[in-house]
C-alpha cells in the first residue's frame, strides 16, 4: 500500500515511476486484509481505485515478482538492476481460468498463510492486478507435465521461461516493502505451530474474509468447528526486547477489529482481549470506546504469561495475571488469536546499498534512498498512506537537486 | 491461587524506599518494569507467593517498604531463570530477587526459615570454602532455634537413609586451599558491590 | 468529431462457445448498422490488436467499440491513444461467466449490453480539458508552525512558489516554544533540540513569501485561480495561489474546564505549555511534580478522542524535571501508556531515568500549604492511593482543532426549510460549517472545510488520507487530527505533495483524486436553468456558487467529476462530453423490452463503478449465477442518477429499478461522500410519481454493496426478480 501509494502520488504530479514489487500481484500486505479498523471497510475498494489511477496513468510502469538486486551511483542518478523470476505465464494471459482445471499439482497457499491449497498454477486472489495466473515452480511438475500449455488456447504459458534482467535510471529510490508478521513461533509459551487453535491476527484476517480458506467463517483450525469463546493475546512479540523491540502500534486496534468480526458472527462468544496498554491513538480512541460498547468484549489488564492445550478436546487454557482482580486467572478457550507484531521486511532482506536501519531493522530514511511506510516505523495503513505521500514528495526534491 | 493484598488503607505513595532498592546491584532494572505480568505468570512457584514479581516492584515503587520486606515472594524465588528469560523489559527478575534477599536480612527481615538457610549457605560456603550438608543442616537449625530442632529430629529416617546411600557425608570435607585469599577476593568482591550500586 | 465506429466482438475465454456470434454481429452491424464489425478469437492478443489498429489507420475507425472482457482488464492493450474514443461492453465477467451457455436469456442479455455500448459511443464526445486563464502554481501555507513551516519548505523546495501566512507575529506556532521537542529519530531515546529555528531559517532561505501578524480575509476562485485576501496589521494584501495547505494546528483544551482537576483553584496546577514557558525560561524547579495524563482527553464530557501526543510529550516535560533536577520525584498518572511504534524506547528510557508511571484514575486534587496531593484509584495494586507533597501538578490537557473554534451555523436558510417542509419534499442537508476564521472561503456551502467528527476537517477514508471535501485544499497536522511531532512532519509534507499535484493537475484540467486525469468537466446550458439550487446544494465538493439571483456559477477546477449536479438537475441542462443523462437515457432505449406475454422480465440496475460494478464482475469471476434478467449500467457515481433515467425505464416497460451504491451514513464509503444517500433520496421523490401512475414503488430499490459484497450478489438479484414476480408485470409494457 505505501510503494503503491508513493508511486501513484508521485505519478500524478507528473514524474516517471517504476514499481517494482517482489509478489506476482500489487497491493501488498492490505490484500490479505478483510477490513479495515475503524470503519470495517474492505481494502479491496481503496485498492480498486488506485488500480484504475494505474491503469490510466501512462508515467507509471510496473514489473511484478521482481526483485531489486543491485543499486548504483548517487541522489539525483541512480542505476538499479532489477531481477524478474519468471512467471512462466506471459502477457497473453486472458484470466480465463483453464489451466486451473487441468493442473494436476497443489501447494500450500501463500495467500491465506497455509490456511488451504491452491493448484501449482493459480490467481493469486480474485482482485489480483495484474488479473494474470503464475505459476509456482516449487510445486509444479514442470515441462514433464505441461497439462496446463496444452489446455491454454492462448500460448500463454511458458514453463521455459527464465529470469530476466532489467536496468532502471532513477533520480531517486523509495524503498517500501513494508513488514512481516513477527514469527509467532519463537514465543514458544504460546504455543503456536504446536496447537491447531493458536493462531495469529494476520490468519485471523483470513479466516474472516469472505474470499478466505472458510469463506468467511471463524472456525476452530482443528476441527472447523463454530467457536464460543475466543481470547486475544496483546504483544505477541511487539514490546519485548526478546522479540520486536517498539511497538506495532496497529495491533490493539486489530484486535478489537476481530473482535467485531466474532461478534457478527458469534451474538453469545465470550471474547477476552489481554493487554498491558491499549494504545488506540487520536480518533481511533471512538472504535475504542464503540468496540467496548457494542461487542461485549473482556479486556483483561495482564500479558498472557502462557497458553496450554488439552489435547483430547484441542481446548486452550490462556494463563495471566489480571491486574485489576489481583490475581493469576486461568480461562479455557476455543480459539486463541496472537496479536503478533509487525517485523520490518529489511529485519531480513537488506537494502543493496549503503543505508542504515534501528535496533528492530527498521530503514532509515536518507537522501535518495527513503523509506516509507512500515519498513520506516509500524504504522496503521491511514499513517501509511500519509508516509508515503510524504515521501513522494522527498523523491521529487532528489531529483530536482539532481537537476541542479 | 488469589494472592495476598493487605492495602486495605490507601498506599501512600513514598520514592525513597524505592531509591533505596533501586541502588541495589540490580535494582536498576526495576525501573524499567512497564507493569505487564509476564512474570507472574513465568514464575513456577507463583501459587504459594505473596506478591507476585510484578506487584512487588509495583509495590517497591510506590514505596512500601513492609509490605515488600516481609513479603515471602523472593524467598520463594527458585532462581529457575523462566521469568528473567521471558520479561519483555529485560529486567534480571533472579538477581533482582537474590538482591532483595540479602538486602531484606541486613534490615532484619529474615524470619522465613529460607533466610536461615540463606544464612546457613552462606556462611559455610564463605567459611570452608565449599558447602558440607552437615554444616549446613546444622547451622540452619541453629539459627532457626530449639523448636525447630525439633522438626530436624522428625526427619531422621531421611537423613539416615541419606547417609546409608552416601547421599549425605558424615563428616566435613577438607576445606579449599588457599581459603584466605578466597575470603579476600569475596571482601574484595563485597566491596566493589558497595561502592558500584551506590554509584 | 465524425465518427466512424469499429466493433470487433471477442470469441476467446468461451465467449464464442457460448453465445451466437453470429447473430450478435447482427445487432451491430445490422441494427445499428456501424461500418465495421469484426470477430476475433483473441482479441486482446497480438494479432486481435493489430486488426484494431489496422482498421483504425486504414479505414479511419475512431470509435472503437470492442466486446469481450470486462474494462477492469485489458486496459492497456486496447488503448489506442486519447483521440480515439474506445468503449468497452462486457460480454465476459457479466455475461457468459454468470450466465448458462447457449441459453435463449444469455444470448438476449449479451445482445443487449452490445446495443447499450453502441448507444452509449454515440453520445460520447472526447473531452477537451477546462484550462484556466492567468493559472497559479503557487501554494499557500496557512499556519506557521511545525506542520506549516514544513510544508512551505517542501513545497519551496519542489520549486514551487511558496506563501506563508501566520496569525502571530512570530512564526513557530506551539513546537516553537517549545523547550526541546521529543525524539524524532532512532534510537527515539535522547530529548532533541528544537528544529523551528532550524525550521524558520530554512524556510526564509527557501524563498518562501511570509507574511506574519496575517490572516485571510476572504479566500475566492478555486484551484489554480485562488485569489486570497491577507490582512496584515490594518492592511489587505492580495495573493493569487493555486493550492492550499490548512495548517493552523491546534489549540490546548481549555484548561478552565477541568476545575476538578484542581486547574483554576491551585496556582501550581498547570498545562503542558505553561511548563514548556517554564522550561523554557528556565525557571523549572520542582523537587516533587506529577503529570497527570488524559486531562480531558479520553472523557466523554470533555473531548472523547485522544490526543495522541500527551503521553510522549508528558515523558520529555518529565525528562526536563530530572534533567533541571536529578532528585526530583516525577509520578505520571495514567489511563494507558501510548508511546506507540519506536516510542516504546522513549517510554522506556524515561522509566530508567527514574520517572514513575502509575495506571490509575486521579480522583481528588487538594492543597495544603502550596502543596499538592493527589489521590487515585490505582488500578495495577487494585488500591486507593493518594501523594503529596507535591510542588506542581501538570494537566496533559489534550488539543483542539482550531478548525473547531468558531460558531457553528447551519447554511440551509430557514425560508428554504420551511418551505421545503411545507411542501413535504425531502431536502438535502447540508452539513453543518464551524466558522473558524481559518480560511474565509468565498463558496456557497460555507467558509471552511466542513468538519468531521469533534471538528477535524479530516478524510474520511482509511486509503486516501487527504482526500478532501474542498478541492486543492488540503488540511495537515494537528488541526487536521491529533497526531504527535513526527506524525505531523510527514503531514505536512504529504499535504504540500498534494498540492502541488493538484496544481499540476490543474494546469492540464485534469481532476484530480479519484478519478484522477479525468479531462471532462461538467457544462451547463444555462438557458434552461430555473434556479433550483439544487446542484449548489449538492455538490459535495462545494464546486459550485451561486449568484444573487441564484444561477448557478461552476467552478470546473473545484470540480471531482462525480457527475451528482448532473444527477441533481431536474431540468437537465448539466452534461460532460463523454457522461450525459441522455447518453445514460439512450442506453435505457437501447433495451429490448419483451412483451407481456414472453414472460421475460427486465430489472435495470444502475450500479456505482466504483465498488458495484467490481463486485459484479468478481461475481463472474468467482462463476456465481444469476437471473438473466438484469440489464447493468454503470454510473460514476450513483450521486449522478437523474430520474428521469427511472422514468424512462419505467415508461419502458421494465419491471423493476435497482440501484447499486456505496454504504452511506456515519462510515461512508462512496467515494463522492453522499452519491447513494443522494441517489435513495431522489428515489423517495419518485416513489410519489410512481403511486401517481399506478406503479408500486417498490419496484424501484436503493441498496448499498460493498466490493466484498460479491457473494451477495446473486441473492440480492434473485430476491429482487422474486419480489417484481409477485408485483407482476410493469402494466406499463405493452403501451411503449
Amino acid at each position: 500500500m505505501s510503494g503503491l501509494t508513493a508511486a501513484v502520488e508521485a505519478a500524478e504530479v507528473g514524474c516517471e515511476v517504476y514499481i517494482v514489487e517482489k509478489n506476482p500481484y500489487l497491493g501488498g500486505k492490505v490484500t490479505q486484509i478483510n477490513q479495515y479498523f475503524p470503519k470495517l471497510c474492505p481494502p479491496n475498494c481503496g485498492l480498486e481505485i488506485n488500480f484504475q489511477r494505474i491503469k490510466k496513468n501512462p508515467r507509471i510502469h510496473f514489473f511484478t515478482m521482481a526483485e531489486v538486486e543491485e543499486i548504483s551511483g548517487q541522489e539525483g542518478n541512480y542505476e538499479v538492476s532489477v531481477k524478474i523470476n519468471p512467471r512462466y505465464v506471459n502477457e497473453n494471459c486472458t484470466g480465463c481460468g483453464k489451466c486451473v482445471e487441468a493442473c494436476p499439482a497443489e501447494r500450500a497457499n501463500a495467500f491465506n498463510y497455509g490456511l488451504d491449497k491452491t493448484k501449482a498454477i493459480y490467481l493469486p486472489h480474485e482482485f489480483a492486478f495484474p488479473m494474470k495466473y503464475v505459476i509456482d515452480d516449487q510445486s509444479c511438475q514442470g515441462a514433464g507435465c505441461g497439462k496446463c500449455a496444452e489446455v491454454c488456447e492462448y500460448q500463454a504459458i511458458d514453463l521455459s521461461m527464465q529470469p530476466k534482467n532489467v536496468k532502471l535510471n532513477v533520480g531517486a529510490i523509495i524503498w517500501a516493502t513494508g513488514w512481516e508478521p513477527y514469527d509467532a513461533t519463537k514465543l514458544s509459551y504460546y504455543g503456536f505451530g504446536r496447537y491447531d487453535n493458536v493462531i495469529t491476527n494476520v490468519m485471523m484476517e483470513r479466516l474472516a474474509a469472505p474470499n478466505g480458506p472458510t469463506k468467511g467463517k471463524i472456525v476452530r483450525p482443528s476441527d472447523g468447528k463454530e467457536i464460543n469463546s475466543v481470547a486475544f493475546i496483546q504483544c505477541a512479540g511487539s514490546r519485548d526486547e526478546n522479540h520486536l523491540h517498539c511497538c506495532s502500534s496497529v495491533c490493539c486496534l486489530a484486535s478489537l477489529k476481530h473482535a467485531t468480526y466474532v461478534r457478527e458472527q458469534y451474538p453469545d462468544a465470550k471474547i477476552c482481549i489481554y493487554y498491558i496498554d491499549i494504545r488506540a491513538r487520536g480518533k481511533y480512541e471512538d472504535f475504542f470506546t464503540k468496540v467496548q460498547e457494542e461487542a461485549n468484549i473482556t479486556l483483561i489488564k495482564g500479558k498472557a504469561g502462557e497458553v496450554k492445550e488439552d489435547p483430547s478436546t484441542k481446548e486452550l487454557v490462556v494463563i495471566a495475571e489480571d491486574q485489576e482482580a489481583q490475581k493469576v486467572r486461568e480461562e479455557k478457550f476455543d480459539l486463541v488469536v496472537l496479536a503478533t507484531g509487525m517485523a520490518p521486511s529489511t529485519a531480513a532482506s537488506k537494502v543493496p546499498a549503503d543505508v542504515s536501519y534501528d535496533e528492530d531493522g527498521f530503514l532509515i530514511s536518507d537522501s535518495g534512498i527513503y523509506a516509507a511506510g512500515c519498513v520506516k516505523h509500524p504504522l496503521d495503513v491511514a499513517s501509511a498512506v500519509r508516509d508515503a505521500t510524504a515521501t513522494a514528495l522527498k523523491a521529487i526534491h532528489s531529483t530536482v537537486r539532481g537537476q541542479q | 491461587m488469589e494472592q495476598k493484598n493487605t492495602l486495605t488503607e490507601p498506599v501512600k505513595y513514598d520514592l525513597s524506599f524505592a531509591r533505596e532498592i533501586y541502588s541495589l546491584e540490580n535494582g536498576y532494572y526495576i525501573k524499567q518494569c512497564m507493569q505487564c505480568g509476564m512474570c507472574a505468570v513465568a514464575c513456577s512457584t507463583r501459587e504459594i507467593m505473596d506478591y507476585s514479581p510484578r506487584q512487588l516492584f509495583n509495590l517497591i515503587k510506590l514505596g512500601k517498604k513492609e509490605e515488600v520486606l516481609s513479603a515471602n515472594t523472593f524467598w520463594y524465588c527458585t532462581s529457575c531463570c523462566t521469568c528473567k528469560a521471558r520479561c519483555p523489559r529485560g529486567v534480571p527478575l533472579v538477581d533482582v530477587m537474590h538482591d532483595l534477599k540479602k538486602y531484606a536480612i541486613e534490615q532484619g527481615y529474615d524470619q522465613y526459615p529460607q533466610a536461615a538457610f540463606y544464612k546457613a549457605f552462606w556462611a559455610e560456603v564463605a567459611g570452608r570454602g565449599k558447602v558440607f550438608e552437615g554444616g549446613v543442616t546444622a547451622r540452619y537449625y541453629l539459627i532457626r532455634g530449639l523448636d525447630e530442632v525439633k522438626k530436624a529430629l522428625a526427619m531422621k529416617d531421611v537423613g539416615m537413609n541419606m547417609l546409608k546411600h552416601k547421599r549425605l557425608p558424615l563428616l566435613p570435607p577438607k576445606k579449599v586451599r588457599g581459603l584466605g585469599d578466597l575470603k579476600k577476593i569475596i571482601h574484595k568482591a563485597q566491596e566493589l558491590q558497595r561502592k558500584e550500586a551506590r554509584a | 468529431m465524425e465518427k466512424k465506429i469499429g466493433v470487433y466482438i471477442c470469441t476467446g475465454c468461451g465467449i464464442g462457445d457460448a453465445l451466437d456470434i453470429e447473430a450478435l454481429s447482427k445487432v451491430a452491424a445490422g441494427e445499428y448498422k456501424v461500418d465495421i464489425c469484426k470477430t476475433n478469437n483473441f482479441l486482446c492478443g497480438k494479432e486481435g490488436v493489430e486488426l484494431i489498429k489496422k482498421d483504425i489507420e486504414a479505414e479511419g475507425v475512431n470509435t472503437v467499440v470492442i466486446a469481450g472482457c470486462s474494462s477492469r482488464v485489458n486496459y492497456d492493450v486496447f488503448n489506442f491513444g486519447s483521440d480515439k474514443i474506445v468503449e468497452r461492453v462486457n460480454l465476459r465477467e457479466q455475461v457468459i461467466w454468470c450466465h448458462p451457455a447457449n441459453d435463449e436469456d444469455t444470448q438476449m442479455l449479451a445482445e443487449d449490453n452490445l446495443r447499450m455500448g453502441l448507444a452509449k459511443q454515440k453520445n460520447m464526445n472526447l473531452p477537451e480539458p477546462y484550462l484556466v486563464e492567468d493559472m497559479s502554481k503557487a501554494i499557500l501555507v496557512v499556519g506557521g508552525g511545525l506542520t506549516g513551516l514544513t510544508a512551505a519548505l517542501d513545497a519551496a523546495r519542489a520549486g514551487y512558489k511558496t506563501v506563508l501566512v501566520e496569525k502571530e507575529a512570530e512564526l513557530g506556532g506551539y513546537a516553537g516554544k517549545m523547550y526541546k521537542q521529543v525524539p524524532l529519530k532512532p534510537p527515539f531515546t535522547e530529548l532533541e533540540e528544537n528544529c523551528i529555528p532550524g525550521l524558520i531559517k530554512a524556510v526564509q532561505d527557501a524563498g518562501v513569501k511570509i507574511y506574519t501578524s496575517a490572516t485571510i480575509e476572504k479566500t475566492a476562485g478555486a484551484p489554480g485561480m485562488f485569489n486570497v485576501t491577507i490582512k496584515q496589521n490594518d492592511s489587505t494584501v492580495q495573493e493569487r495561489v493555486g493550492a492550499i495547505v490548512l495548517a493552523t494546528g491546534a489549540k490546548p483544551y481549555d484548561p478552565e474546564k477541568l476545575a476538578h482537576l484542581g486547574y483554576g483553584k491551585y496556582e501550581n496546577v498547570i498545562t503542558q505549555a505553561a511548563l514548556e514557558e517554564m522550561a523554557a525560561a528556565g525557571k523549572l524547579e520542582a523537587g516533587k511534580v506529577a503529570f497527570i495524563q488524559c486531562a480531558g482527553s479520553r472523557d466523554q464530557e470533555h473531548l472523547p478522542y485522544c490526543s495522541a501526543a500527551c503521553c510522549i510529550e508528558s515523558m520529555k516535560q518529565a525528562l526536563y524535571i530530572k534533567e533541571k533536577n536529578p532528585e526530583a520525584s516525577v509520578y505520571v498518572y495514567y489511563k494507558d501508556i501510548r508511546a506507540n511504534g519506536q516510542y516504546e524506547h522513549f517510554y522506556k528510557k524515561a522509566q530508567q531515568e527514574g520517572i514513575i508511571f502509575i495506571k490509575a484514575d486521579v480522583t481528588d486534587i487538594s492543597e495544603e500549604d502550596g502543596k499538592l496531593t493527589i489521590e487515585a484509584d490505582d488500578h495495577t495494586m487494585g488500591t486507593k492511593s493518594i501523594a503529596d507533597e507535591f510542588d506542581l501538578v501538570v494537566l496533559a490537557n489534550g488539543m483542539v482543532p482550531t478548525a473547531a473554534l468558531g460558531e457553528v451555523v447551519q447554511l440551509n436558510e430557514p425560508a428554504e426549510e420551511e418551505a421545503a417542509a411545507a411542501s413535504d419534499e425531502p431536502k438535502v442537508e447540508l452539513p453543518p460549517v464551524i466558522k473558524a476564521n481559518l480560511l474565509n472561503l468565498d463558496y456557497r456551502q460555507g467558509p471552511e472545510l466542513p468538519p468531521l467528527k469533534y471538528g477535524f476537517p479530516d478524510s474520511h477514508y482509511i486509503c486516501f488520507p487527504y482526500e478532501t471535501r474542498r478541492t486543492g485544499i488540503y488540511a495537515a497536522g494537528v488541526v487536521r487530527a491529533p497526531m504527535d511531532m513526527l506524525s505531523a512532519v510527514e503531514d505536512a509534507t504529504g499535504a504540500a505533495l498534494k498540492a502541488i499535484q493538484c496544481v499540476e493537475a490543474t494546469a492540464k484540467g485534469e481532476a484530480v483524486h479519484p478519478r484522477s486525469g479525468d479531462l471532462s468537466y461538467p457544462e451547463f446550458n444555462m438557458t434552461r436553468c430555473t434556479q433550483c439550487k439544487r446542484c449548489t446544494e449538492e455538490c459535495p465538493f462545494g464546486a459550485i456558487n451561486e449568484d444573487e439571483k441564484a444561477n448557478p456559477l461552476p467552478n470546473p477546477t473545484r470540480c471531482r467529476r462525480c457527475g451528482t449536479c448532473m444527477g441533481a438537475c431536474p431540468e437537465r441542462i448539466i452534461s460532460f462530453k463523454n457522461y450525459s443523462v441522455p447518453m445514460i437515457g439512450n442506453m435505457v432505449k437501447a433495451i429490448e423490452v419483451p412483451e407481456e406475454l414472453e414472460e421475460k422480465p427486465r430489472i435495470l440496475v444502475f450500479a456505482c463503478e466504483n465498488d458495484a460494478i467490481p463486485a459484479l464482475d468478481m461475481a463472474g469471476i468467482n462463476r456465481l449465477q444469476y437471473n438473466p434478467w438484469v440489464r447493468i449500467i454503470p454510473v460514476r457515481c450513483l450521486g449522478s442518477l437523474n430520474l428521469v433515467w427511472v422514468n424512462d425505464a419505467m415508461a419502458k416497460g421494465f419491471d423493476g429499478v435497482l440501484l447499486m451504491g456505496c454504504k452511506h451514513g456515519d462510515d461512508y464509503q462512496c467515494h463522492f461522500i453522499k452519491g447513494s444517500e443522494l441517489a435513495e433520496y431522489r428515489l423517495s421523490k419518485v416513489s410519489e410519481t410512481l403511486d401517481r401512475l399506478g406503479l408500486e414503488s417498490e419496484r424501484v430499490r436503493a441498496i448499498t454493496v460493498s466490493i466484498m459484497d460479491y457473494d451477495k450478489i446473486p441473492e440480492i438479484l434473485d430476491k429482487f426478480a422474486e419480489d417484481l414476480e409477485e408485483l407482476g408485470p410493469n402494466p406499463m409494457k405493452d403501451f411503449q
